[in-house]
C-alpha cells in the first residue's frame, strides 16, 4: 500500500500544480480533481494505519516545468493508469471507488482544451502590479517559503490526524488543514502568475512523526505567530506599489490568529486529557 | 537577500534534494539556536584508491536560503573525491568569513553536512555501522563536533 500512496501523493501534487499552470476555465476542474486525489490519499492512508503498515511522506521529486499544460494533463494520466494498476492492494470498495474516479477524471483531463504555460517563464510581475524590485524580491522569497510551510502543514496536521481517535483534536486538525490549502492554493496562483511555480520540497519525517505533541502546540503556535510577522512585513513592503496586494496579506494574516486560538485550544485540550 | 535568476532556478526546483536509496554515508548540520538542520547523503565509491562522491543528496529543516545552499553545494560536491569535497567545504567557509554569522548560518549548516558525511564514511571503514557524524554550527562559525553515537 506504501508505493499506492506514494503513487496517489505524487499524483495529487501534479494535478494541484497543473490547476496552478491554467488559466482557463480548467483549472477550478484540476483544483477539484487534485482535491479528490489528496481525498483518496488520505483513504489510502487510513488503511496503511488500520493495516499497521510504516510509511512515510517521502516521494520522487516531479518535474513540472512543460511549455503545453497537454504535456503534465498526459503525464498525470499516465500516473492515474499507474495507480489504477496497483489498487488491488487496498480494500474492494475503495478500489471500486478509486477506479471509477480514475475512469472519469482521465477521460475529462484528455478533452481538457491546450494552453500556453507561463508559470516558469521567472518574469516575477503579479497581474497589472508595478512592485519595486525590492517589493519583488520580498514576495518572492515570501512566496517560496509560505508555500513550503503551507504544503508542510497540510500533511503534519494531516499525518497527526491520521493517528489519532480524539474527535475534538481531530475537528482542529481538519480545520487546520482546510485553512492551509486555501492559503496554499493562494500561494501557488500567485507563484505561476509571476512565472516561478516550484512543486513544494519533501518532508523530513521527524516534522510529521511527533513524539512530544505538546511541545508540537506550542512551536505551532510560534510559527503561526513568526507567519503573522512576515504576512506584516510583506504587506508593508508591497503597501506602497498595491494596497490590494496589501489588503490580501492583510487578510491571510488575520486568519492566522485564528488558527493560534485553535492550536491553543488543542493544547488546552490535550493536556487535560493527558491529566484525566 | 537578493534575489536573481540563479536564486530562482535553485528556489524552483533544488537540485538533488531528498533522501538517497543507494547511500553509504550521511552526516548532519545543525543550528541549536533554532533546531534547523540538514542531512547530506552520499554514495561513496572506491576508484583507484580515492574515495569518490558518485552520488549526493541532501534534506533540511531549514528556510529558502538553506535549500539555495544545499542545492548549490551539492551540485559542486557531485563527482568530487574526498580531497576534492574537503577543497570545496574550505573554499565554502573562507567565503562564509566574510559575510555576517546570521547570513553565513545556512550555508554553512550545508558545508558542515557534507564534511560530516564525509567523516561518517571515513569511519565506516573502521567500523561499518558506526553512526552518522554532526556538527553544529556556532556563533563563531568554529565547526565542532557535537556527537558521534
Amino acid at each position: 500500500m506504501k508505493a499506492l500512496a506514494i503513487s496517489m501523493h505524487e499524483a495529487w501534487l501534479a494535478t494541484l500544480m497543473a490547476g496552478f499552470m491554467s488559466n482557463t476555465s480548467s483549472k477550478q476542474k484540476l483544483f477539484d480533481f487534485s482535491d479528490i486525489l489528496f481525498r483518496h490519499f488520505t483513504w489510502i492512508e487510513a488503511e496503511m494505519v488500520m493495516a499497521k503498515e510504516p510509511y512515510d511522506y517521502n516521494r520522487e521529486a516531479i518535474p513540472i516545468k512543460v511549455e503545453k499544460l497537454s504535456v503534465i494533463l498526459h503525464n498525470i494520466i499516465q500516473r492515474l493508469n499507474q495507480i489504477d494498476l496497483q489498487l488491488a492492494v487496498v480494500s474492494p470498495d475503495l478500489s471500486h471507488r478509486i477506479t471509477h474516479d480514475i475512469q472519469y477524471i482521465t477521460g475529462v483531463l484528455a478533452q481538457l482544451p491546450d494552453e500556453e504555460v507561463t508559470a516558469f517563464n521567472t518574469l516575477r510581475k503579479l497581474d497589472n502590479i508595478e512592485l519595486s524590485s525590492e517589493a519583488t524580491d520580498a514576495l518572492t522569497l515570501f512566496l517560496f517559503e509560505e508555500s513550503y510551510k503551507e504544503y508542510e502543514l497540510i500533511m503534519i496536521y494531516n499525518y497527526l490526524k491520521a493517528h489519532s481517535d480524539d474527535a475534538y483534536i481531530n475537528r482542529i486538525f481538519q480545520i487546520l488543514v482546510d485553512e492551509s490549502f486555501f492559503h496554499l492554493k493562494s500561494f501557488g496562483d500567485m507563484m505561476a502568475k509571476m512565472g516561478i511555480l516550484g512543486v513544494p520540497r519533501t518532508i523530513f519525517k521527524e516534522m510529521y512523526q511527533v513524539e512530544d505533541i505538546e511541545a508540537f502546540f506550542l512551536a505551532g503556535i510560534d510559527e503561526e505567530l513568526a507567519a503573522k510577522e512576515e504576512c506584516k512585513k510583506l504587506s508593508d513592503a508591497v503597501a506602497t506599489n498595491s494596497p490590494q496586494l496589501a489588503q490580501f496579506f492583510d487578510f491571510i494574516n488575520n486568519q492566522e490568529n485564528y488558527h493560534i486560538s485553535l492550536m491553543k485550544d488543542a493544547l488546552a485540550h490535550w493536556e487535560k486529557e493527558k491529566n484525566v | 537577500m537578493t534575489v536573481d535568476a540563479q536564486l530562482i532556478e535553485h528556489m524552483m526546483e533544488p537540485k538533488n534534494y531528498g533522501t538517497l536509496e543507494n547511500s553509504n554515508s550521511e552526516g548532519l548540520g545543525k543550528n541549536p539556536e533554532n533546531g534547523e538542520k540538514v542531512i547530506v547523503y552520499l554514495q561513496v565509491m572506491e576508484e583507484e584508491g580515492e574515495s569518490v562522491i558518485e552520488d549526493i543528496s541532501f534534506q533540511a529543516i531549514g528556510c529558502s536560503t538553506t535549500i539555495v545552499a544545499g542545492s548549490m553545494i551539492t551540485q559542486e560536491a557531485r563527482g568530487l573525491s574526498f580531497k576534492g569535497a574537503t577543497n570545496l567545504i574550505s573554499a565554502t567557509m573562507k567565503i562564509l568569513d566574510k559575510v555576517p554569522p546570521e547570513d553565513a548560518a545556512c550555508s554553512e549548516m550545508v558545508a558542515l553536512a557534507l564534511k560530516a558525511s564525509l567523516e561518517t564514511y571515513r569511519l565506516r571503514q573502521e567500523e561499518s555501522d558506526h553512526p552518522s557524524v554532526t556538527y553544529q554550527i556556532s556563533n563563531d562559525c568554529t565547526p565542532k563536533e557535537e556527537e558521534k553515537n
